[in-house]
């Protein structure tokens, strides 16, 4: 009975904001390991629909680039 | 309260709800304190029968101590309606303790989820995110980072070559397909 059941409305805010701060924290990756160059994270930030799916992928487990990608999504988002 | 060895119109009984006997002598002066009592009482426990069943009780307590042959009868009391209100005080604020507490709706509605709602509502995105991001499509990822940095749907819409609504749209039909399949 899917249809009938009333789903609670998700507070976009709070669960962007909570997902930032997970991603940021929760996957240190010291050794960097399958870490792909600044420039595949900057193409993405440019160009999102030409770039490697797997890049995308690999910022959702590794909170260094995760960080990394934040910065030059701010610097093209300020400049 | 009443002068002085006045009477108060108000009648107690002489044994309280447990059986016990109230002295003549601590009957009167508890139906003396009737009034201040049951003023006081009712601001706290709103109900008449309720104070005059603890004023009774307390009164009944003073009569045991007055008449057992206890240290305290070393000491006589000498103001026995100071001593029955203070009684009285003590017995009123224990009733009041022992109260189920409730909470009107619309106060529960105005105060902060508690720390345990805020723990499950922290469960509830993670699953979602970890759904989300390991499943949908890579555009509707690459949006949430994104939103994640504070960029507007127009702003994305434009990166992608989507309107603000289409863009928008995405990501909610594979945020509404996650959460379709975790059933939450």
């Amino acid at each position: 009975m899917r249809d009938n059941k009333k789903r609670r409305e998700i507070d976009e805010e709070e669960f962007f904001g909570f997902a930032k701060k997970y991603l940021a924290e929760a996957f240190p990756n010291p050794q960097r390991i399958d870490c792909p160059p600044d420039s595949e994270l900057t193409r993405l930030a440019e160009h999102p629909t030409e770039a490697d799916p797997f890049i995308s992928q690999h910022l959702t487990s590794c909170s260094p680039c995760f960080n990394r990608y934040m910065e030059i999504l701010a610097r093209r988002r300020a400049g | 309260m009443a002068a002085e060895g006045s009477r108060s119109l108000v009648r107690l009984n002489a044994v309280d709800r447990r059986g016990r006997n109230i002295e003549p002598a601590v009957l009167a002066a508890a139906e003396e304190i009737f009034p201040k009592a049951l003023e006081h009482g009712l601001k706290l426990l709103g109900d008449p029968a309720v104070v005059t069943t603890a004023l009774e009780e307390v009164a009944a307590m003073v009569s045991r101590i007055r008449t057992k042959d206890s240290p305290v009868n070393a000491m006589p009391v000498r103001d026995v309606r100071a001593y029955l209100f203070q009684g009285f005080l003590r017995q009123i604020n224990r009733i009041k303790r022992k109260q189920p507490k409730l909470v009107r709706f619309g106060e529960v509605s105005r105060t902060p989820n508690p720390p345990w709602a805020h723990a499950s509502q922290q469960f509830e995105n993670k699953v979602l995110l970890d759904e989300c991001l390991a499943r949908c499509h890579p555009f509707a990822r690459e949006m949430a980072l994104r939103r994640m940095q504070g960029f507007s749907w127009e702003e994305i819409g434009r990166d992608y070559g989507l309107s603000a609504h289409a863009a928008e749209a995405w990501f909610s039909y594979a945020l509404k397909q996650a959460r379709e399949r975790l059933n939450i």
